[in-house]
């Protein structure tokens, strides 16, 4: 028996070891968002965050992860939606889509350390999240206006923390 | 008394308006219209429901639909519920006869009827509010849902006139609202299909959860057309889980309680395969035997004028060959089909563009007619032409019905990239004539390797002509004297339909071969073909547009180089301006200017978001993509040895939609042509190098 937190609640599975978290999220824990697409991290379709970084769930074996936290693109936006998630569907990313919850981990790893990512960045952060359907720009540029909201909120709040102060 | 939600939605599904929506006919179809079951309905509760049959693999298709309904009945496009027929019927078939979504045909096969479908509905709302009301038609619009008379303030849900409306008789000629008048990129209106695609919400065929399901991955033989010769089910005697190894065409599916133990145990089954001879087989092999399929006279497959007498008194001519390899799709989501095989009923999940193909699938292996069979159609994680057969239906069929339970058959990558169904690998051997003038005055195309409709049971090739094979030859512009000629050589891997067909090797001969010809008559490449467009407006409008956008008129900036191709096909005229450095022998492709001629462009974001995929598709396959065969076998796996684009390898890519009056075309498939000879072309005007053999890495000759 193996225990885990997944979106925020804990569960406990047993399965045979070595199998990869994918597998477990997938066919056992039912959920589907996240992709296989390869099988050996090479497309960056199954990516999730454990512990808040991201990881590709294909070949992370589940032992791995015990009494880790695991987010998927299901538990990204539970409370309210993420500023990618708004980005994507006001640019009209996703083609086919298979990529996109991949990608999106993937893009909201790096804004959670970087919320200005220079086009480099951006490069860096998501060249190993394949997308067949070819929509890299409005990814990129979704992720530009994502970060651009993501700085105004802390900007906000600085702004509301001070009167608060004064 | 209060209603349960349930009895509501019963009783308000109950009265509606539907209207049937036609068949789609084309220029090219002389069938007439067919009324049937596709379509419209509004119902009482103001839910808008059209019942069509393309299925969204990402080419934006079921929004382009409801926008060309929601634009003429007068309500957001987002309120309109696009679903799929649970069969494919009559109402839903193209004019060859199938219910495929291929051809790049979602939009313009369906404009008309679903425009008509559209007006006639808002025609019986108008005509009953005015009843209502007792107010002319004349002073009444249909907008956000409702019926407005703007002169009194007063609205109605459309909901509210169904019952009225639905009694009254429909106009056959209802009163159209026009189209508006400009291609301009709007990027307001949302795909239907995005919001879920972003929440992990959105139902691909890997995701179908049908209770009970079973999982099946399978075993195949490496090499194409081998059979089961032995297996010792006692090798995964001990593996947790198995529930069966099932028999199938080349191979077997391993049925488990989970993907990943059908796997590792399928992986792991000693298995023995029937030798055949196709296990020798080379690429090299291959292309020795189509290079031979060249030589003598070919089977011919058109003559167009005195092509002979042409060549005689020509004053310089051209005679060069070119080859592609073979292509896989890599569609991201693999191959998969949920199937639940009863004795009298069959019920399939699947994300299928070949509706038909299904059915004739079922017929052949279960003898089930088609009212026998259910098929939910599931969003595509990618299409490409891949999914057009029926072999994982089948997998999942015999699979289900040996478990006695649903099964989800899912292929992994290796088994995708490896098991055939390839854009077949062709050569061409190309000769022009020129003129004093410069001018084209004959051309001969002549193709040597498979001829894949030979190998489709629902396809006969009458005459020579393969539909699958001549497209962007046939019908090329240059040359009033043409001769063209096919030898079919038999290949023994499964073929398929890749993005764009035959134009995609086709577009990269005849541009190719075209650039070559303007330099032997030391002409600009622009310049040269501008001279041949005269009474081809569309050619000329696109090949002037990417011009203008790649400033071909002026030097090219520093060590930049600059290609240019122009093809029509699926009914649109695409211009693509390649602009690459060098860098150690190896193009940097910098810049890409496209400019695409599809008559009105009914959602122009999706035609740009189209024209920049097809760029970046077509680059990766023009640059490194090939499915080289040795031993008989696949010599490619998985995404380290065929990937696609990275974030960081891709262009700058313009678009440009130009519209000359010329009538619908299609926008799925038209951009992947131009892309590979408009970057050999700027590779020759580097290097002084032509390449007439890809992928560019390869670096054959």
């Amino acid at each position: 028996m193996l225990e885990f937190t997944v979106n925020g609640e804990s569960v406990r599975v047993e399965v045979d070891p070595g199998t990869p978290l994918l597998w477990v999220l997938r066919d056992t824990l039912k959920l589907n968002g996240t992709k296989y697409a390869c099988g050996r991290s090479l497309c960056g379709a199954c990516t999730v965050h454990v512990d808040g970084s991201p990881v590709r769930a294909c070949v992370m074996p589940i032992e791995s992860a015990a009494n880790r936290a695991v987010t998927t693109i299901e538990g990204l936006g539970a409370e309210k939606p993420h500023p990618l998630q708004t980005a994507w569907i006001e640019a009209n990313v996703p083609q086919c889509g298979y990529c996109q919850s991949g990608q999106i981990m993937s893009a909201a790893a790096l804004l959670a350390s970087n919320p200005n990512p220079s086009d480099a960045d951006i490069d860096v952060a998501m060249a190993g999240n394949l997308c067949r359907c070819g929509t890299y720009d409005r990814i990129r540029k979704a992720i530009k206006t994502a970060g651009a909201r993501i700085r105004d909120d802390r900007a906000a709040v600085r702004d509301d923390n001070r009167s608060t102060v004064t | 008394m209060t209603q349960s939600r349930r009895e509501f939605l019963q009783s308000s599904a109950a009265i509606a308006l539907t209207v049937a929506i036609a068949r789609p006919t084309l220029a090219a179809d002389e069938s007439p219209a067919t009324p049937g079951n596709a379509y419209l309905r509004v119902g009482a509760d103001n839910r808008v429901t059209a019942v069509l049959p393309t299925s969204e693999m990402g080419q934006g298709t079921h929004t382009g639909q409801a926008m060309i309904l929601g634009e003429e009945l007068g309500i957001d496009p987002s309120q309109i519920h696009i679903e799929m027929p649970l069969r494919p019927a009559e109402p839903y078939r193209l004019f060859f006869g199938q219910m495929r979504s291929v051809g790049s045909y979602g939009i313009r096969a369906w404009y008309e009827p679903l425009k008509k479908a559209a007006a006639q509905v808002r025609a019986v709302l108008l005509e009953a509010a005015g009843e209502r009301w007792r107010v002319p038609v004349s002073e009444l619009d249909a907008t956000d849902g409702q019926v407005v008379h703007a002169l009194s303030g007063r609205r109605v849900p459309f909901g509210e006139l169904v019952e009225a409306a639905a009694a009254l008789p429909l106009p056959e000629d209802p009163p159209m609202r026009p189209a508006p008048d400009t291609n301009d990129v709007d990027h307001t209106t949302r795909r239907v299909d995005v919001p879920a695609k972003v929440d992990g919400s959105a139902v691909f065929g890997t995701d179908v959860d049908v209770p009970g399901c079973l999982h099946g991955a399978v075993r195949m033989s490496p090499v194409y057309g081998a059979e089961v010769l032995s297996l010792d089910a006692d090798s995964i005697e001990g593996f947790p889980g198995i529930e069966a190894i099932v028999p199938v065409p080349n191979g077997v599916v391993v049925v488990a309680d989970s993907w990943w133990r059908a796997k590792r145990a399928a992986d792991a089954l000693s298995i023995e395969f029937t030798d055949t001879d196709d296990a020798t087989l080379s690429s090299e092999a291959l292309s020795a035997a189509m290079r031979e399929g060249l030589e003598g006279d070919l089977p011919p497959v058109v003559r167009r004028g005195d092509v002979d007498a042409q060549f005689q008194s020509a004053v310089k001519t051209v005679d060069v060959i070119y080859e592609v390899p073979f292509l896989t799709h890599i569609c991201m989501e693999p191959l998969v089909c949920t199937a639940h095989t009863r004795e009298n009923h069959l019920e399939l999940w699947m994300p299928t563009q070949g509706h038909d193909i299904v059915r004739m699938t079922v017929e052949r292996v279960l003898g089930f007619t088609n009212e026998q069979m259910t098929l939910h159609t599931t969003y595509l994680g990618g299409g490409f032409g891949r999914k057009t057969h029926g072999e994982i239906a089948e997998q999942a069929i015999l699979a289900s019905r040996a478990v006695g339970a649903p099964v989800k058959v899912m292929w992994s990558r290796e088994d995708d990239i490896q098991q055939g169904y390839y854009r077949p690998a062709m050569m061409a051997r190309l000769r022009g004539a020129l003129d004093a003038n410069n001018r084209i005055t004959a051309m001969h195309a002549q193709l040597s390797g498979p001829q894949m409709g030979r190998t489709f049971e629902h396809v006969t090739v009458r005459d020579n002509n393969d539909f699958f094979s001549v497209a962007s030859l046939i019908d090329q512009p240059y040359a009033e004297h043409f001769a063209m000629d096919h030898r079919h050589l038999d290949v023994p891997m499964p073929l398929s339909p890749w993005r764009a067909v035959s134009s995609s090797q086709n577009g990269f001969f005849m541009e190719g071969f075209i650039d070559e010809m303007a330099a032997a008559a030391g002409m600009d490449p622009v310049a040269f073909r501008r001279a041949h467009f005269e009474a081809h407006p569309r050619h000329l409008a696109v090949l002037d547009r990417v011009a203008e956008m790649s400033q071909w008129d002026a030097p090219a900036p520093d060590g930049r180089h600059r290609g240019v191709a122009v093809v029509q096909s699926y009914g649109s005229a695409v211009a693509q301006a390649v602009t690459l450095r060098m860098e150690r022998e190896r193009p940097v492709v910098e810049h890409v200017a496209v400019a695409i001629d599809c008559g009105r462009a009914i959602y122009p974001d999706a035609v740009e978001a189209q024209m920049k995929g097809s760029v970046i598709e077509g680059l990766a396959a023009a640059l490194r993509h090939e499915v080289p065969i040795a031993d008989g076998r696949a010599q490619r796996s998985n995404f380290h040895d065929y990937s696609p684009l990275r974030i960081d390898e891709i262009p700058d890519i313009e678009v440009s939609i130009v519209d000359t009056g010329a009538p619908l075309g299609g926008v799925g498939e038209p951009g992947i042509p131009p892309l590979a000879p408009a970057l050999t072309n700027a590779i020759f005007s580097a290097t002084g190098k032509r390449v007439r053999v890809l992928p560019v890495s390869a670096r054959r000759t």
